[in-house]
């Protein structure tokens, strides 16, 4: 995997990772909104539950002391109609928020068929009722005013307990709505024991003697519920609730313990005394329709803070899914501008980098690099690849330059060997071959150590019969000395056919020796002359080795010691050496590359083993002699070339006369 | 490949070399021309180290003593074995004074 794919899939993961967290972050909140939502329809529908339940309880006593005869005025049944709309009215409304909220809330149906049930059985009883409030005088209305308050009694209490389901399932978690739920709850309990009482009381104040001890102690026991319902409230106090709560509790609380708790106590010990009370049915109803109201108004406070809290947690929830899911809008903005940035920084400048790169070490010059302006790493590696690829242009450029200069170089060389191969030929074609002239018979060997040598030799034949050689070698070797070979060749040659008759032999090297021009290199030679009509031959030896004379019987002998060269000192002097050459005697001339040429350790071949050679050979021909020689030298040598030129110019005078001109 | 010693105002030349051929010749020539023209003129060249000169080496050795002139002397000292025959051949121990060794060649320039 590539750096680049690893940074993208890495910045991807990390936009997911981070994306997925909000997600999960809005999912909580969402769920939060909904419980808010759900806790808010819950509480709706238990506000109309509650209110309709204190107006059924409210609607119970109002009908109960119409039945018993009390309060039966126009005013009466007026309060009654009013009262059963506001029972019609809230249960009605508890319906339309059931069928409403069925969406958010659970089991919303039993709920809403307890409540439509619970109707229809309030409006069979008062229809049952209606027909009896009108003759109260008759005992008739007196005589069912009980099986009434029994049955609105259960129907109370059943709304309350389908109230008290809805709130099982939807129970808040927040500490204040709990204990706001359960304040209501325990104020229900107070409202409906003192609405009991309201109908209980007024009917014992009616008639107090007649009263029974069931009665009294029923009446008794409301009193104790709605003690113990304040008490419960008190209990719940210790959580922090809102002042206006707090002041709505405390002020109901305060109003009930200093009026209506003493009367009521009063009232029951006057009951249970036999003694008259203090107080008339009227005034009793009245005091507890008083104290209803304050307590329904806690009610309403209790359920305006438990609204007013809800709406906020539902406000706050919305806010906050809001707030989260812009989050994740921006999160996921970011994570693409990420991407972005990564690919356009990093991952498309590192792409055409390395593309870059490995064109350039296919050796593609011609790969035009990224233009990046930067000064990051990335740019530093542009530049430093832009430096590689103009060395590399550089170096390709002085390669170029070198291959030319090459080719011109092997040009020249090959020029140059073709005109040392062809001056090679011609100096070659300058040596005599072998031959026989007037008796004389004559071999060379010529070896040069390159091309072309600094060696020659020559054997010319004068008019008067006499035949001229020499051999020479100029100091040093290769061009320099064989163009100076091939002027001392002509010189000699045409200075031996020239001389005239009588001239000294001598005579011709003192005469070159003085001419020489001193900037040219010195040579060193073997000048002689054989006389074809006499046993005589004579020599001048400038410097060179002295030759070998081998007798037609094989005793080699050396003529010579030595003598300046020619062109070293203007002023020299020469000798000429004579000495018999009989027939079969044989004048054997040699050039110094044939003695000093060394072997591999350095060992110089020597006059020593040339004279042992020559000694040992003696009984060949001439030819044969010098192939054999010349087989010896690379043997010493162990190679073909040579360090300095080599040349042995062989003359033999035949052991019969020959004819004049014969040449073979 | 030369090395230098004063002795008695006579330069003693000692070639450091086992050749004088046409590879060393022109380096010696020139340190020699360098010798003479600092203004030496009384040279004794030590030759006993040297086993092999050649065509090349002798015509180095006969420039310097004419770039030394008639004023000068060269003295050759330790010339043996082939270089010894060289000399010898080349008839060039009548033109150098030669001399066994280095001493008695300065003492001889000296006199």
């Amino acid at each position: 995997m590539k750096i680049r794919h690893i940074l993208l899939i890495l910045t991807a993961f990390l936009g997911a990772a981070l994306l997925i967290a909000v997600a999960f972050q809005i999912r909580d909140e969402l769920l939060g909104y909904q419980t808010a939502e759900r806790m808010a329809a819950s509480n709706t529908v238990r506000e109309r539950l509650l209110l309709g339940t204190a107006a059924l309880a409210s609607e119970r006593s109002q009908t109960y002391v119409l039945l018993i005869g009390q309060r039966n005025g126009a005013s009466g049944i007026m309060e009654l109609r009013d009262v059963r709309r506001q029972v019609d009215d809230l249960l009605n409304t508890a319906e339309r928020e059931i069928t409403a909220t069925q969406a958010s809330l659970s089991n919303t149906s039993s709920s809403l068929a307890t409540v439509s049930r619970i109707r229809r059985e309030i409006d069979a009883l008062r229809q049952q009722a209606d027909g009896l409030i009108g003759l109260a005088e008759g005992g008739r209305g007196e005589e069912f005013a009980p099986h009434w308050f029994q049955e609105a009694t259960r129907l109370v209490e059943e709304l309350q307990s389908s109230r008290m389901t809805i709130l099982q399932r939807e129970r808040p978690l927040d500490p204040a709505l709990r204990t706001e739920a359960n304040l209501r709850a325990f104020g229900a309990i107070l409202s409906e024991s003192i609405a009991r009482n309201q109908a209980l009381m007024s009917r014992a104040l009616e008639n107090p003697s007649e009263i029974s001890g069931l009665e009294v102690d029923a009446i008794s026991q409301n009193a104790g519920r709605a003690a113990l319902a304040w008490e419960l409230i008190d209990g719940q106090m210790v959580v922090p609730l809102s002042e206006s709560v707090k002041g709505a509790v405390s002020g109901t609380h305060e109003n009930y313990s200093s009026t209506f708790a003493p009367l009521q106590r009063s009232l029951i010990a006057a009951l249970l005394g036999q003694v008259p009370p203090a107080l008339g049915p009227g005034e009793w109803y009245d005091l507890t329709g008083r104290t209803l109201s304050n307590i329904a108004l806690m009610q309403r406070e209790l359920l305006r803070s438990t609204r007013e809290r809800l709406d906020a947690e539902l406000s706050r929830t919305r806010r906050s899914v809001a707030l989260w899911s812009a989050l994740l809008l921006l999160g996921a903005a970011a994570v693409l501008a990420s991407i972005m940035v990564v690919r356009r920084r990093v991952v498309r400048p590192l792409e055409s980098l390395s593309q870059a790169m490995l064109r350039l070490a296919d050796n593609d010059l011609e790969i035009p690099l990224p233009r990046l302006a930067r000064a990051d790493e990335i740019g530093e590696m542009n530049d430093a690849l832009r430096v590689f690829k103009a060395n590399a242009i550089q170096r390709q450029r002085t390669q170029n330059e070198k291959q030319v200069l090459h080719a011109r170089l092997r040009d020249a060389y090959s020029q140059l060997r073709k005109d040392l191969e062809a001056a090679a030929v011609i100096q070659r074609t300058m040596l005599p071959p072998s031959a026989r002239i007037d008796g004389v018979e004559y071999h060379g060997l010529f070896r040069p150590s390159s091309l072309i040598a600094g060696d020659t030799y020559n054997v010319v034949r004068r008019t008067d019969g006499a035949i001229g050689f020499f051999q020479v070698d100029v100091a040093g070797h290769g061009a320099a000395a064989a163009l100076v070979s091939v002027a001392c060749h002509h010189a000699l040659s045409q200075a031996i056919l020239t001389r005239t008759q009588g001239t000294p032999l001598e005579e011709i090297v003192v005469q070159i020796n003085e001419e020489w021009p001193e900037d040219l290199p010195y040579f060193t030679m073997i000048l002689g002359e054989i006389d074809s009509r006499s046993r005589r031959a004579s020599i001048i030896q400038a410097g060179h080795p002295s030759p070998l004379v081998i007798r037609s019987d094989g005793a080699v002998e050396m003529i010579g010691e030595g003598g300046f060269p020619v062109g070293m000192l203007p002023a020299a002097s020469y000798e000429r050496l004579e000495f018999d050459l009989g027939p079969g005697d044989r004048l054997f001339i040699y050039s110094d590359g044939l003695v000093e040429a060394e072997d591999q350790s350095g060992e110089q071949f020597s006059e020593v083993r040339l004279r042992t050679f020559v000694r040992d050979a003696a009984a060949e021909p001439s030819a044969i002699l010098l192939d054999r020689l010349n087989e010896v030298l690379r043997n010493w040598r162990s190679t073909e070339t040579l360090d300095d030129d080599l040349s042995v110019l062989m003359l033999e005078r035949s052991a019969e006369r020959m004819p004049a001109n014969a040449v073979h | 490949m030369l090395s230098t010693d004063l002795r008695n105002n006579v330069l003693v030349v000692r070639v450091e070399e086992k050749r004088i051929d046409a590879s060393r010749a022109p380096a010696f020539k020139d340190e020699m021309t360098r010798c003479i023209e600092a203004g030496q003129n009384q040279l004794v060249l030590d030759l006993s180290r040297v086993d092999f000169i050649d065509s090349s080496g002798l015509g180095a050795l006969v420039s310097c003593l004419k770039r030394l002139g008639p004023r000068g002397s060269l003295a050759v000292a330790g010339a043996t074995g082939a270089v010894s025959r060289l000399f010898t051949l080349t008839r060039m121990d009548r033109v150098f004074a030669l001399h066994p060794d280095v001493d008695t060649a300065v003492e001889q320039l000296s006199a």
